[in-house]
């Protein structure tokens, strides 16, 4: 009977509240989900993904990643056509597209957006550079521009910054053309130009909201910030004085399909607003995403068994719904760092006895449900350096030659050898990966104690080399080699990337020759020797490269997993018919 | 004592607990904690970036400063920004308030009626199986943990059925997202609040006045609710008043399990970005709330109780 009340009163409760609103069927509507807060809309703190992708609606850069390309390949956005390099390496001269508009807002005069300049984008570079203004994207550029760090120190003594003050290697060389000229070769620079923090903002909009300007996106993007409720949903209509910029018409092999290029040559966005969930914990993420209401996410771990099986294929229950499967790598890698700053872990036996004892199959099998790439060395597949099918032929687990080792390197059975810390994060996966990793190493009699650590306090560890083991991931900035072995460039030590302190010189030497290196054969020839280093070396152990599942729904058309998503939601498409059609089996 | 110069008294004692609480958040964040410029610089941070921002932020001021700035926004309420998101503090608690007190108001609300009511009912049936069945119910409700309650009643009232909306909110019409939130939180309250009210009734119950009432020959019904009822507002008013500051704050899971973007939201985002600016705010505003309440708690006992008098 209690029961039966308990029913009653929560269907009245239903029957009274269940009056949400719903979207118009026939609007083409993208429906997406965040799962953390937004920090805000400043390109010039959008430090991390989610953020990033946010600016990424409203903002643009000169360049971008090509939609339909793997490997990732750079393209001219605001930019006319990719730049003309001197010979030297040094000098980026770029014509950028003319009659491109910002998008209409009160800070213009008569509240329409002008057009967008050359000086533009010295005003966006010095204000990434700005010290008062401490952005999250200053790294990006610090020491690469000729002139721009004297700027930074001169205005940083001062109590105002003058952005009016020429910088040798920022130019506007007239309206159309802006030049840079770096203070050393950096090919990577052009990565940096399709990073969010590079994106063009005008100078009246920063200045005409002052510290609320990070609430006033104003862009050239396709889509216009329409509500911006940064902990809850951020929604964008189509910015309706958008250039004409259309669906690409080339594809590399993996794309070149009748179903990537049936949007070929369209006008962009092909939605007409992006509605952006924030959703923090997986189930009501999940739950929302087979209700339909978000159109793509991936798939939870605690939902990985019984949504994907053998690893490979969408369980028949989501099959029969429409929702469909796509399995990318990821260009990340995951690893345990050895404090090199310490004696014991400067000596190369001990690492590789480690690295021997531990078991990556079972360790994939463990937490990633065995989707990961067993990482052999640093960088991960897709891009230049990395070594197709190469083994690290200090991977395990082979116990017995881990413990020979271990004696070779002065601790047989692990006598002689301090209790090891090793620090972790605070959350239970973290616990239990570290866990593993505790009798991993008790097979060869090496004591680990465990230190889980808030995440700033961990940081903070890294930063100041007080540790003597720690577990991290990275993941790509660019899709360049180079961001991932700066991990084990000497000068890079904490607190910079290189929170290991790896420092051989050897490395570093060919690192150095490398980073400064147009990509070439020659390049990638040294990029491979530093991974076949990093291997052999062992100067971290090596975990997985992770790959990525996402699920889709049947009526979400062109999309694609990608590493970089500046952008991805104005080649989404969205088929209203189909949609009506598969909803009604969800 | 006059009401007012307690009121008055009470909250001047208020500024040493205040400068108390300034120098705990003090000693927590700016000697205990971690350097925060390299929190905030992160992965790719240079010890010239953290000199520099540790300036900006005026971490390298003398430490008496320091002090004085969270003094200073303890009594004046302007607490600055937030780092992570670089938004008013002030704005986004007001932003959050709302969210989070249409969730906590009516569950409070709803929950102390439903409590009170079956707390006078098995008091009155005491020793019966109604109240052994009641307080195991309870027990039951208690021992199960809100996670459960959150993950089941999500995925089967809100995915299952659709009586509800799985998570989001939507102002003004926040009915539909904050209904299911609401019954978990009742539910959550019920069980112990029960228990508590009852011990408090059966107390009374067995005090002198309740047998003279009988024996001038009161129905139950009076003595339970004229009484009874009354006697036992002291404890229930302190119970309750000081349960408010904690409704301001939110239910961080629940909140953040519904998608609900209150104050629980908030302080669980700004704890997992180290977001010291806001949580500092939580914990000054969490004080001031705790002593405000506490002298409104002062002030009902003498309005309740008019043998209680205010020195």
């Amino acid at each position: 009977m209690k029961a039966l009340n308990l029913i009653l009163v929560l269907s009245l409760f239903a029957t009274l509240f269940s009056c949400s609103k719903t979207e118009n069927e026939n609007e083409r509507v993208l429906n997406l989900l965040v799962p953390a807060k937004v920090k805000g809309m400043d390109p010039a703190f959008a430090s991390d993904k989610y953020s990033s992708n946010e600016v990424s609606r409203v903002y643009e850069g000169l360049l971008e990643y090509h939609y339909l390309w793997r490997p990732y390949k750079l393209v001219p956005n605001l930019a006319e056509a990719l730049p003309v390099v001197s010979k030297d390496g040094l000098t980026y001269t770029f014509k950028i597209k003319q009659g491109i508009l910002f998008q209409d807002n009160k800070a213009f005069t008569g509240g329409k957006g002008r057009e967008l300049m050359a000086q533009d984008f010295v005003y966006t570079i010095k204000r990434l550079a700005d010290p008062k203004l401490q952005s999250d994207g200053w790294w990006v550029l610090d020491g690469k521009i000729k002139g721009l760090n004297d700027w930074r120190d001169k205005n940083a003594k001062g109590s105002k910054v003058d952005y009016d003050e020429e910088v040798v290697g920022l130019k506007a060389l007239d309206k159309y053309t802006v030049q840079f000229v770096l203070a050393k070769p950096f090919p990577q620079f052009l990565y940096s130009l399709a990073m969010s923090f590079t994106f063009a903002t005008a100078r009246e909009v920063v200045e005409f909201y002052g510290k609320d300007f990070l609430n006033h996106p104003v862009g050239t993007g396709a889509f216009m910030l329409d509500v911006f409720d940064q902990s809850n949903k951020i929604t964008y209509k189509k910015n309706p004085t958008f250039r004409n910029k259309t669906f690409p018409s080339d594809a590399s092999a993996e794309f070149n399909t009748p179903e990537f290029l049936a949007d070929a040559g369209k006008p962009l966005p092909l939605v007409d607003k992006v509605v952006v969930n924030i959703i923090i914990e997986d189930q009501p993420g999940w739950l929302n995403f087979q209700k339909g209401k978000i159109d793509y996410k991936g798939v939870p771990k605690d939902n990985f068994a019984s949504a994907i099986q053998g690893g490979k294929t969408l369980a028949p229950d989501l099959t029969a719904k429409g929702i469909r499967l796509d399995i990318s790598p990821s260009l990340d890698v995951t690893f345990t760092a050895f404090n090199h700053t310490q004696k014991i872990f400067q000596n190369v036996n001990l690492r590789r006895a480690m690295a021997l004892v531990f078991d990556e199959v079972k360790n994939n099998e463990l937490f990633y449900n065995s989707t990961g790439l067993s990482a052999q060395s640093i960088v991960p597949p897709g891009i230049a350096g990395h070594i197709k099918d190469y083994k690290n032929p200090y991977r395990g687990p082979r116990v017995d030659e881990a413990k020979a080792l271990l004696a070779k390197a002065g601790y047989p059975e692990g006598k002689g050898l301090p209790e090891i810390t090793y620090d972790i994060t605070s959350s239970s996966s973290a616990r239990q990966q570290g866990e593993f990793f505790v009798s991993e190493m008790a097979k060869l009699g090496i004591k680990i104690k465990l230190i889980q650590n808030p995440w700033p306090e961990l940081q903070n560890k890294v930063n100041t080399k007080a540790f003597m083991l720690y577990g991290m991931a990275w993941g790509a900035d660019y899709p360049d080699a180079e961001n991932f072995l700066q991990l084990l460039y000497g000068p890079n030590k904490s607190p910079g990337a290189n929170g290991s302190n790896y420092d051989n010189p050897v490395f570093s030497e060919k690192f150095k020759k490398a980073s400064q290196m147009q990509d070439s054969p020659e390049r990638t020839k040294i990029y491979e020797e530093l991974y076949k280093m990093a291997a052999e070396e062992m100067p971290l152990l090596y975990g997985v490269h992770r790959q990525g599942y996402t699920l889709f729904h049947g009526w979400l058309k062109n999309f694609i997993s990608t590493d970089f998503e500046a952008h991805q939601e104005i080649y989404l498409n969205v088929d209203i018919e189909k949609k009506k059609e598969l909803i009604k089996k969800i | 004592m006059n009401i007012w110069t307690y009121i008055l008294r009470r909250t001047l004692y208020s500024i040493p607990i205040l400068l108390g609480v300034a120098l705990v958040i003090y000693v927590m964040f700016n000697l205990v904690a971690p350097n925060p410029a390299a929190i905030l610089l992160g992965r790719h941070a240079t010890a010239q970036q953290i000199v520099e921002l540790n300036h900006e932020l005026g971490l390298d001021r003398h430490w008496f400063l320091q002090y004085f700035d969270i003094v200073k926004s303890s009594f004046t309420f302007d607490f600055g920004r937030s780092w992570s998101t670089k938004q008013e503090i002030t704005e986004m608690f007001k932003a959050g308030a709302i969210p989070s007190l249409t969730v906590s108001v009516p569950s409070f609300v709803l929950a102390t009626i439903i409590s009170i009511i079956i707390s006078l009912f098995i008091a009155y049936y005491r020793g019966s199986m109604a109240d052994k069945v009641t307080v195991f119910v309870c027990v039951a409700l208690m021992s199960v943990s809100s996670m459960a309650y959150i993950l089941f009643a999500q995925y089967f009232f809100a995915y299952k059925l659709g009586w509800f909306e799985i998570s989001g909110y939507d102002f003004p019409n926040f009915l539909p997202y904050v209904a299911l939130p609401i019954i978990i939180s009742v539910v959550l309250e019920v069980g112990p609040d029960v228990r508590f009210y009852r011990t408090i009734i059966l107390d009374e119950i067995y005090q002198d006045y309740v047998r003279t009432a009988r024996a001038k020959g009161l129905s139950e019904k009076v003595i339970l609710f004229k009484h009874v009822l009354k006697n036992a507002m002291i404890p229930i008013i302190t119970y309750l008043v000081l349960a408010i500051p904690f409704l301001i704050l939110g239910a961080l899971l629940i909140e953040n399990f519904f998608g609900i973007p209150g104050l629980g939201a908030i302080t669980i985002n700004a704890i997992n970005s180290s977001d010291f600016p806001v949580i500092k705010a939580m914990t000054i505003l969490s004080s001031v709330a705790y002593i405000i309440f506490s002298i409104i708690t002062d002030v009902l006992y003498t309005l309740v109780d008019p043998r209680v008098r205010l020195k």
